[in-house]
């Protein structure tokens, strides 16, 4: 086994890529710019979408470079992202989510292969099956830096 | 003078007139404002109340010296709150209540203005038996009493040594300069830590506490453990010059009981569960401070480089003593006023007093909780940083035990602080500031109970915010000064060269102004405001899923297991946790073997049997021939 | 030991989806078996109880953990009940994640079947397609050609691969590991690329038809070879690593304990159940796969079951590079006679699809699913321990309420 102080400087894992843009994005609110905190909420997807969140939070794209960290609490965070089509049950907490986000906020809305249809506010964008390239790109998109 | 008298004639009115259950209460009021009155005269300009010759040279006498001044102070505004809030409370006990309450202070003050032993055994007696009959007005808490009076008559048996002593060296029992001898401070110290409630003779205070009313429960903490330490003040006072003789082994000995009484006081209030039980051991932890704040003082006391330390340590010890008195009075009388509305007695139950009960009562349980936390400005704030600072200091001692010894306490006197923090904030979050679920409260004419208890909430405020004054009052002021911004006198400094500063005023000051900056933002943006519940994953929070006080507590309990005994109980679907004071089983134990040899001996003397008690008539009468030849 | 997993009705009679040895089998009226779970296969109910539930006492209050937590993830209800620190017993709410899948498959033709099937969990897409297409292409008696066999095995250990790879990297975050749990992710994220360049899709979606795997483009083999030794003789040298750290292994020992009768009585099948004792693959009497090594272990704790996972992951770089040397050569057939079942080794146990196709669609479904089995042996392998080992016994079971709320 090699040194570990050695292996882990020798290698060099975060990728250095621009990412993709959506056009359909708009920008949010400039504060954001270096600093965005996300909270995801599961509203019924097949956990397709939550691997592909965790995904994003692998070492190849580092988000803590650009200031994006994610958040443990709707009130510590700036933009909400939705994970799939709301089961009946789930509607009520998503609700409930959403009131407690403090001002300015946005939401992301991710869907899988049915349609989101309930009517949010301060929505910012809709990415359908993404990878989390993509997501990355509207995430700085968002942010104001692409 | 005419004060005291005025006062004694008042509580004697009290003590005749109650069958009106009001006017005794109100006479013990009025009472306790002219001993309020009399102890302030008394501090400045000592006076005596005349004397009772007994025997040849044996007097008993009554006055107010400096010392008994201030503690008579204290003790008096203890009583006047307790008075007016018992204008209310005592509609729900029997008319004799009023009595008994009335012949509890009269022995109190008694004990306050005693100059000799007679006298103040006298005092304490009488307030030993009537607090016990206080006691018992509680449903069912006759063994509580019994254990109350066992050891309440166990501390005067210690008088009764120690004044003996007393007689044995000078002939009589007066509390003169130098009269005193080392068995006297020996004897003397065991009755007054009994009082106090130092560990291990602590187990009577929880069960008191616990099972009395409330009014007595505020009487039995506050001002009752009072006369234990003004008890230890005055034996020191009568004993040779401390410079010429040593008696660092008492410092020694005070400061190892008071951290270790402080730590285990602290330590089962963290576990407790009963509403009343939490303060009770609250108050031995603050006896336990007090005491071990005497024995810096006194261990001080024998370097003569050490004067000044000695002195701080002695404010230390009044600090804490008023920071306890009207903290605990205050926190008794609001807990009690709770409890009375919502018929509840443990902590988890009594939830939501704010809403349910009342804002004075719930900030009165929340004030007070702060200032046992040691919250500045509050007066509990400034007593501990006086500990503090006196323990810190402790490096100024030259001998090896008394760094040791000091070391060593203060660890556990800084475990204690933490560890009331935390028991206070499980008392005060769950009882004044949680959800009260819709519970109602009893609808109850409780005027006299929010007045009794806004009045002590300024005191606790105004005594800890202009506490370098209090420490003036004291006759101390060598530990006020000024420093860069802050005037003098204002400031508090515990050593001359400066070691330890500071200002509760300035705090206060300095607090009051940055806040005006959120309000006045709060006051433009009010509109802006958007109110939601509060975040529990999504869902609203149903009655069962609301966190316990008995879990809040559950993490120490379990990381401590071996000082708790703790055992988790499963049974039937059913579980808790039982936490077990160790002391008791001690006391058990005791109690057990006693009973099993009080059977035997009487089993075997009398029994029945005509032939053995005719022998027991016939040894009375050769012993009486022989006493009277 | 046989294995109850599940129950169905046809033609008014009752059948039993049995596991034993590694062979299904749809009996009638299993003989000595005792049917601990019996009531819950019938039942398949939303709401996750105990055996023995403790919910009264001084200070007992139901610490609700969900449904929108950060700290599980996904939309669904812990209900720890508790003194304290201790957990004295857990209710689950699946319901939450319930979409109604089975009503919704049935009357969809077989094509769209397998991408509702596959849209169950993403997680265990491959597995839930290769249940599927086995079931509808054994009721209809369609042989399948050699190399979409064995594009179907190596895609069935990818996919493990990832999962695995995911569950350790869960663990190594959930012990505050931050440097082993980054290193992992790197690693998780590098098997999903590699997916990607095998099948086209990170989760292996839409590459698995039904009648076999057309299309596939023969030079992707090499590069397969080279990634998947890349990826797994870095997870080797990362793995030898943490387990010598102390510090890491103390977590999870002796944590959420499941024992071998307790996981039995469960229906729980997969990297649980060898952590616990059995050796049960289904993998093992399959004739495609010689040589298959089973890693078993005893003590049924968590940190057993990441042991478990991790020579699985082992195991299956080796299954995967044996069928990239043979890609051109004939299968084994192998000895399967049940029509309309499929099944499948997920990487959390045993998935079994029952299919009825009549006229070309669907027209009757029953899906067993490893995760709701797994849920009702979190439930009881908590009960007793503390709240910092919860997220420990949570993700070392690696179940999804995806998966089984369906």
């Amino acid at each position: 086994m090699k040194w570990w102080p050695v292996r882990g400087i020798t290698r060099h894992l975060t990728e250095k890529s621009s990412y993709e843009l959506d056009s359909s994005v708009k920008p949010m609110n400039n504060i954001f710019k270096r600093s965005l905190h996300i909270y995801m909420i599961d509203v019924g997807n097949s956990n397709l979408l939550n691997f592909e969140l965790k995904a994003l939070q692998s070492t190849q794209y580092n988000t803590h470079r650009f200031g994006i960290y994610f958040s443990d609490s709707p009130r510590h965070s700036d933009l909400l992202i939705v994970l799939g089509k709301p089961t009946e049950k789930m509607i009520t907490p998503l609700m409930n989510t959403i009131k407690q986000m403090p001002e300015p906020f946005g939401i992301l809305i991710v869907e899988e292969d049915e349609v989101f249809d309930l009517k949010l506010p301060n929505v910012v964008g809709r990415l359908k099956n993404p990878e989390p390239s993509e997501i990355l790109g509207t995430l700085l998109k968002i942010m104001g830096r692409n | 003078m005419i004060f005291a008298y005025i006062a004694l004639l008042l509580y004697t009115l009290g003590i005749v007139l109650s069958f009106k259950r009001e006017n005794s209460y109100i006479l013990s009021a009025i009472g306790s404002v002219f001993a309020t009155i009399a102890g302030i005269v008394g501090t400045f300009y000592p006076f005596e109340l005349g004397r009772i010759g007994l025997l040849p040279h044996v007097y008993m006498s009554m006055g107010v010296t400096h010392t008994s001044g201030i503690f008579m102070t204290v003790a008096a505004i203890a009583w006047i709150a307790i008075s007016i809030y018992s204008i209310d409370y005592g509609k729900f006990y029997s008319k004799d209540m009023g009595v008994w309450l009335n012949l509890s202070i009269l022995g109190m003050m008694i004990i306050l203005m005693a100059k000799d032993g007679l006298t103040f055994i006298t005092g304490w007696e009488i307030m030993t038996a009537s607090s016990y009959l206080l006691i018992l007005k509680h449903k069912g808490s006759f063994k509580e009493a019994f254990e109350f009076l066992a050891f309440g008559e166990l501390s005067t048996v210690g008088l009764i040594i120690a004044f003996a002593s007393l007689f044995l060296k000078n002939g009589n029992f007066s509390f003169t300069q130098n009269s005193g001898t080392v068995l006297f401070l020996i004897a003397s110290t065991f009755a007054f830590i009994v009082k106090m409630g130092i560990f291990p003779f602590h187990t009577w205070l929880i069960g008191a506490h616990a099972k009395a009313p409330s009014n007595v429960s505020a009487l039995l903490s506050a001002p009752l453990t009072l006369m234990g330490v003004y008890g230890i003040f005055m034996a020191l006072s009568i004993m040779p010059d401390l410079h010429l003789y040593n008696f660092e082994w008492w410092g020694l000995l005070a400061v190892a009981f008071g951290a270790m009484s402080a730590f285990w006081g602290a330590l089962q209030a963290v576990a407790t569960k009963q509403l009343k039980a939490l303060p009770a051991y609250s108050t031995i932890e603050n006896n336990g401070m007090i005491l071990a704040a005497i024995g810096i003082s006194l261990i001080a006391a024998g370097d003569p480089s050490l004067t000044i330390l000695s002195e701080f340590a002695i404010t230390t010890a009044l600090l804490l003593v008023i920071s306890h008195t009207f903290s605990k009075s205050l926190l008794f009388l609001s807990v009690g006023h709770a409890k009375e509305a919502l018929d509840e007695d443990n902590i988890d139950d009594l939830r939501g007093a704010w809403s349910s009960v009342g804002r004075i009562p719930a900030l009165g349980i929340l004030l007070s909780g702060l200032s046992f936390s040691a919250f500045p400005p509050l007066i509990g704030f400034v007593g501990e940083w006086a500990l503090l600072e006196s323990f810190f200091q402790s490096y100024k001692f030259q001998s090896l035990a008394a760094r040791l010894v000091t070391t060593f306490s203060g660890i556990f006197i800084a475990l204690a602080i933490g560890m009331a923090a935390f028991s206070m904030i499980k008392l005060a979050g769950y009882t004044a500031l949680g959800y009260d679920h819709g519970k109602k409260a009893k609808k109850m004419r409780s005027i006299f109970m929010r007045i009794s208890e806004s009045f002590l909430m300024v005191l606790v405020l105004g005594f800890g915010i202009f506490a370098p004054f209090v420490v003036r009052y004291f006759g101390y002021s060598q530990f006020t000064s000024g420093l860069f911004g802050v005037p003098s006198p204002f400031l508090m400094i515990s050593s001359i060269p400066i070691f330890g500063v500071v200002s509760p005023t300035f705090f206060a000051i300095v607090a009051s102004v940055l806040f005006l900056f959120p309000l006045a933002f709060y006051l433009a943006r009010r509109h802006g405001v958007r109110r939601v519940n509060s975040w529990n994953g999504g869902l609203p929070l149903e009655k069962n899923e609301y966190f316990s006080a008995p879990a809040y507590s559950a993490i120490l309990e379990i990381v401590l297991k071996k000082i708790y005994i703790t055992r988790e109980k499963h049974l039937n679907g059913e579980a808790h946790i039982e936490v077990v004071d160790i002391v008791n089983v001690f006391y058990d134990a005791l109690k057990k073997s006693v009973l099993k040899v009080e059977s035997v001996l009487s089993s075997t003397l009398m029994n029945g049997n005509i032939n053995a008690y005719v022998a027991y008539i016939f040894a009375i009468f050769v012993v009486i021939f022989l006493i009277a030849g | 030991m046989k294995i109850l997993l599940g129950t169905f009705r046809k033609d008014d009679e009752e059948y039993y989806i049995v596991q034993e040895d590694g062979v299904i089998s749809i009996e009638m009226d299993p003989q000595d078996m005792y049917i601990a779970n019996y009531s819950l296969a019938k039942s398949r109910d939303l709401i996750v109880v105990p055996e023995k539930s403790v919910k009264n006492g001084e200070g007992v209050f139901d610490f609700r953990y969900g449904p929108v937590t950060s700290g599980i993830g996904e939309a669904g209800v812990y209900h720890l009940y508790t003194y304290g620190e201790r957990i004295l017993s857990v209710e689950i709410d699946l319901s939450y994640k319930h979409r109604d899948i089975v009503k919704r498959m049935i009357g969809l033709d077989p094509e769209h079947g397998l991408k509702m099937a596959e849209n169950i969990c993403g997680n265990f897409a491959f597995s839930h397609s290769f249940a599927f297409s086995m079931a509808v292409e054994s009721g209809v008696g369609k042989i399948i050609d050699s190399k979409s066999q064995r594009l179907r095995i190596i895609a069935l250990e990818l996919e493990r691969i990832y999962n695995h790879l995911y569950v350790i990297s869960q663990l190594a975050q959930a012990a505050a590991q931050k440097v082993f749990a980054s290193h992992m992710s790197y690693l998780f994220e590098e098997s999903l690329r590699l997916n990607k360049a095998f099948s086209g899709s990170r989760y292996l979606k839409n590459f698995n038809k039904i009648g076999g795997i057309k299309d596939f483009d023969d030079g992707k083999i090499q590069n397969l070879k080279t990634n998947i030794q890349k990826i797994v003789n870095d997870f080797r040298d990362l793995y030898d690593r943490s387990l010598v750290s102390g510090n890491f292994l103390d977590r999870l020992y002796s944590t959420t304990v499941l024992k071998v009768q307790d996981a039995v009585n469960f229906g729980i099948t997969g990297p649980t159940l060898r952590a616990a004792g059995a050796k049960e693959d289904l993998r093992y009497e399959d004739k495609r796969y010689d040589d298959l090594k089973v890693p078993i272990r005893n003590d049924g704790d968590a940190l057993s079951r990441m042991e478990v996972r991790a020579e699985e992951i082992f195991e299956s770089e080796r299954i995967i590079l044996k069928e990239c040397e043979k890609f051109n050569l004939d299968v084994e057939k192998s000895n399967d006679s049940n029509k309309g079942i499929g099944y499948a080794e997920s990487p959390t146990g045993t998935i079994v699809y029952k299919v009825d196709v009549k006229n070309s669609i669907l027209s009757d479904l029953y899906i067993v699913t490893p995760s709701f089995w797994g849920f009702n042996g979190l439930v009881n392998s908590l009960t007793g321990n503390v709240f910092t080992d919860f997220q420990f016994g949570v993700e070392s079971f690696g179940i999804n309420f995806a998966d089984a709320a369906l």
